[in-house]
């Protein structure tokens, strides 16, 4: 067997003060071939893959054997370095926007390694440039190329970045959550285009996801991450059918599955993984996943288990899963009375609404749906479809004309005090938690001052009040002094819904709640929202672009494309039936 | 009316009511204060008689009110009144010391930021560690100390100790050396002043600039391509950190022509700063709001200067701006 193309070996990361980021890492990545990174926030895959290009973060420092093509990348000198970076290695970062230079042409951008590494001169380069741009999928490349990065969409910017990493055709491509910041539809194209590129050029891939789903129709090989080490890797073909690390296999579980939660019986809950993604820098002495694992067992807590053979996978881990991933089986859960959303009374009647840009520009164009107490409505769409605006729209925080009535009250027949205690009955919880939080108010002080405002409830009583929602999301009282940059994102979202609850409101806008979030903690969050929502009769208008969680959480979905909703239906239906051609899309997309 | 026209109108217009607005509060302003003119010509001990004589000479007995229309009726014909105190138009006045002043400031201005670019370059490349963390210092140190002391120093050391340039004033005492050469002997000490006090405020800005905008994603992008920070400093970073700098810039550059008066008046250099502060100390209304005007005027092109300027370094501007 020829050796490798990329060999890593006891790669470790190290803070200036010695706390292992990195610990132990070996990765083998063959000619030509994709192996996909897996893991969670602080599971030290990105910093694996900076590592390869020397790009970690000021004050981080790695140590080990990285060998590509015969040279170890650690011990190059700089110039060496730069050569391989670009020149050998390209490589593709998650938000397409940020990573391209807002002020030069992205022609320039792509034709810079042209020039830097093969000697081209700027005609040259540029003639490369237009090239790769047309491989990349470009429409019309001599057109585009003198244009700037914000005149591109956020799937077209990703395709420029990828034509940057591989002008110089490099052997090897790290691409670190390429796909992360983009719409499913998209997502899936750029995935195939990486793909496709991959087998002209013969050129091996990393990739580098949270997400398993993702990678699952396309990689060869999986490898697992977890608190800075390998849990687990194998061919992909062996992972996806028989996870052997208790985390792998969670992992696989708690992503929600299209097929899965649409077949799923009413009473079907996520398989959600308790606890917290790990903190690198303060694991315990045994097996990091120990804390969250549901097989745990005390040896487990003792040493940290060694990466050894088992059958066809690799694992570290003493207890392994024995058996493999089948279909899932849906566990129990109490059974939600069963009444249908038609008989019940409408609470938000939404009529002919239409939102305008600049007088010009039609975002919203005729909007109309009901949406019943305790029922859930999800609104999927791509980037642009006008699902964000919707949810402002019924939050009032847009100018629009037609119609918006909660419980039978026209917003534009309102005025004043009835207008603001009646707009205080619908509540938002936004994407980035930490973001919509206040930074110097203690998660108890931030649920405290909503219910006060909303309620004007004296200190105490705000404060009990916090409490008592605090103990509904589930957020244990050791956290109720920690400020916003001291919780996860998980809690933060957590902490969001409470003050959102607060209010007492009839019904809460909910905009990409879990999209923000780390896989385990996501299914954790929807089955949490799912039991607040039937508990108390509480109204959701689900705003996301992932259809399998939409699909999860939503009696009924509508699907939004260029400001119309193009389909209305319960979830079953609308993946059976899918009338609306981008509709498919969606569900082939989701279904992978 | 075409979009840019309507843009166009609606600056216009902004800017007109900002100068009214200063115009107003300037002119109340400075006729609130005790004392008036009369005194300042007469000297303390005038008389009753004396001081009513000259006041109805200057037109200062009406009402108030109908001083300050009368006043703004010049101003829309466009002409700014006589000094009480030099008896010339203010605006030939205006002209007069500007021009000192658009010399000094200007050259001051080129200099000071000239070094600030490369001073803020090499401290954002450095953020944090040595040789940024010296030129911090340096800048706090700078930043830190009067203007007055800094040219009392310069002059200490180049005029009265080496006696190399001249202390003060504009021309040559003793008229040894007359001409341009005596002129630009005698700009050099307050260039130097206000230059490094540019200097070390504006390389600050530039620096924190530089440095946070090497910490964003296309940098890292651009590493990754395998350029070096040369190459990223000068092709990706510069371009960008200047756009925060020059809308600095916009609004420093009108405060430095009004902010002059402090070394103009150590270095007794007959230019705006002068004007203002002399007038300003014997209530020569006229010349005091015609200076203030010049300098808000001064202030809206500038804004306006940087606007347009960044929306030529920033191609995401440029729709908006133009639109």
């Amino acid at each position: 067997m020829s050796p490798p193309l990329l060999r890593i070996d006891n790669l470790c990361v190290r803070t200036r003060d010695g706390g292992l980021l990195v610990d132990d890492v070996q990765l083998d990545l063959a000619r030509g071939e994709m192996l996909s990174l897996v893991g969670e926030s602080g599971s030290g895959k990105s910093l694996t893959a900076a590592a390869i290009l020397r790009l970690l973060p000021r004050g981080l420092v790695a140590t080990g054997r990285i060998a590509f093509e015969g040279a170890d990348l650690l011990a190059l000198d700089e110039a060496s370095m730069r050569a391989m970076r670009g020149g050998r290695i390209g490589m593709v970062f998650q938000n397409p926007l940020s990573a391209l230079n807002p002020t030069r042409t992205i022609g320039r951008q792509i034709a810079d390694p042209a020039r830097l590494h093969v000697g081209a001169d700027a005609r040259q380069a540029r003639e490369m440039a237009l090239q790769m741009l047309a491989e990349v999928g470009i429409p019309d490349p001599k057109a585009r190329i003198d244009d700037y990065p914000h005149q591109f969409s956020g799937g077209m910017r990703q395709r420029v970045a990828i034509a940057m990493a591989l002008v110089c055709h490099p052997k090897l491509l790290i691409a670190d959550e390429p796909t992360t910041a983009l719409d499913p539809i998209v997502a899936a194209q750029i995935l195939e285009l990486i793909g496709g590129l991959r087998r002209r050029h013969d050129m091996a891939v990393l990739f580098i996801s949270h997400n398993l789903a993702v990678v699952r129709a396309h990689t060869d090989c999986v490898q697992v991450m977890y608190g800075g080490r390998t849990a687990e890797r194998a061919r992909a073909d062996v992972f996806f059918a028989h996870p052997r690390h208790p985390y792998g296999r969670a992992l696989l579980d708690a992503a929600p599955d299209l097929a899965t939660v649409v077949a799923a019986p009413p009473g079907y809950a996520l398989p959600a993984l308790p606890g917290q993604p790990p903190d690198p820098l303060a694991r315990p002495p045994g097996c990091a996943f120990a804390p969250r694992c549901p097989a745990v067992a005390p040896d487990c807590e003792v040493a940290v288990p060694p990466l050894r053979r088992l059958e066809r996978s690799e694992v570290a881990c003493l207890h392994p899963v024995a058996t493999p991933a089948g279909p899932r089986v849906p566990a129990p859960e109490a059974p939600m009375s069963a009444s249908t959303h038609s008989s019940r009374p409408s609470l938000l009647e939404v009529r002919d609404l239409v939102v305008r840009y600049d007088r010009s520009r039609t975002i919203l164009d005729g909007l109309s749906f009901d949406l019943a107490a305790g029922e859930c409505l999800g609104i999927v769409g791509e980037s642009g479809s006008g699902k964000s605006t919707l949810g402002r729209a019924v939050l009032q925080m847009v100018a629009y004309q037609g119609r918006i009535a909660l419980q039978g009250h026209d917003f534009a027949t309102l005025r004043g005090r009835a207008f603001r205690d009646q707009r205080r009955r619908i509540q938002v919880v936004f994407q980035d938690p930490k973001e919509s939080l206040n930074p110097r108010l203690s998660v108890l002080h931030s649920v405290a001052e909503a219910a006060r405002l909303a309620q004007g409830l004296p200190r105490d009583a705000s404060l009990a009040a916090a409490r008592t929602l605090l103990e509904r999301v589930r957020l244990g009282a050791a956290l109720y002094d920690r400020l916003p940059e001291a919780i996860s994102g998980g809690q933060a979202q957590r902490v969001a819904i409470a003050r959102a609850l607060a209010a007492k409101p009839a019904l809460v806008v909910l905009d990409e709640p879990t999209s923000a979030l780390d896989v385990s903690t996501q299914a954790t969050l929807l089955n949490l929202l799912r039991s607040i929502g039937r508990a108390e009769g509480l109204a959701w208008l689900l705003i996301s672009h992932d259809l399998a969680a939409i699909a999860y959480m939503a009696d009924r979905i509508a699907v939004l494309r260029a400001g119309r909703i193009v389909e209305l239906a319960p979830p079953a239906t609308l993946v059976a039936q899918p009338h609306d051609p981008y509709t498919a899309a969606l569900v082939a997309a989701a279904t992978g | 009316m075409p979009p840019w026209a309507r843009t166009a109108l609606s600056r216009i217009a902004t800017a007109a009511l900002s100068l009214w607005i200063l115009v107003t509060l300037t002119f109340f302003l400075a006729h609130l204060t005790p004392g008036g003119p009369a005194y300042a010509i007469l000297g303390m001990r005038a008389t009753p008689v004396g001081v009513n004589q000259v006041n109805m000479r200057l037109g200062l007995d009406v009402p108030l009110w109908m001083q300050y229309l009368t006043y703004l009726g010049h101003l829309c014909t466009l002409r700014l009144g006589y000094s009480f105190l030099l008896n010339q138009p203010v605006a030939h006045l205006i002209v007069m010391y500007a021009a000192n002043t658009l010399l000094f400031t200007s050259l001051s201005i080129v200099v000071g930021t000239l070094a600030a670019l490369a001073i803020g370059m090499v401290q954002g490349a450095s953020w944090n560690r040595w040789p940024g963390r010296l030129i911090g210092a340096w800048q706090l140190a700078t930043y830190a100390t009067p203007s007055f002391f800094i040219a009392g120093m310069l002059v200490l050391v180049f005029a009265s100790t080496l006696g190399w340039l001249p202390a003060g004033g504009i021309t040559d005492a003793h008229m040894t050396e007359p001409g341009p050469l005596s002129y630009a002997r005698h700009l050099v000490l307050p260039v130097a002043t206000v230059s490094l006090i540019v200097a070390a405020s504006l390389s600050r800005y530039f620096g924190q600039s530089v440095a946070e905008e090497l910490e964003r994603d296309y940098v890292r992008t651009a590493r990754a391509k395998g350029l070096g920070l040369r190459d990223i400093l000068r092709g990706e970073v510069a371009r960008n950190a200047l756009r925060p700098f020059i809308t600095l810039l916009g609004l420093y550059l009108p405060a430095l022509f009004a902010g002059s008066v402090v070394v103009e008046t150590i270095f007794d250099f007959p230019g705006l700063g002068w004007l203002l502060w002399h007038a300003a100390l014997q209530q020569d209304y006229p010349t005091l709001i015609g200076v203030v005007l010049l300098i808000g005027a001064l202030t809206i092109v500038g804004n306006l200067a940087a606007e347009l300027a960044n929306a030529a370094l920033d191609p995401r501007l440029r729709s908006r701006t133009l639109a």
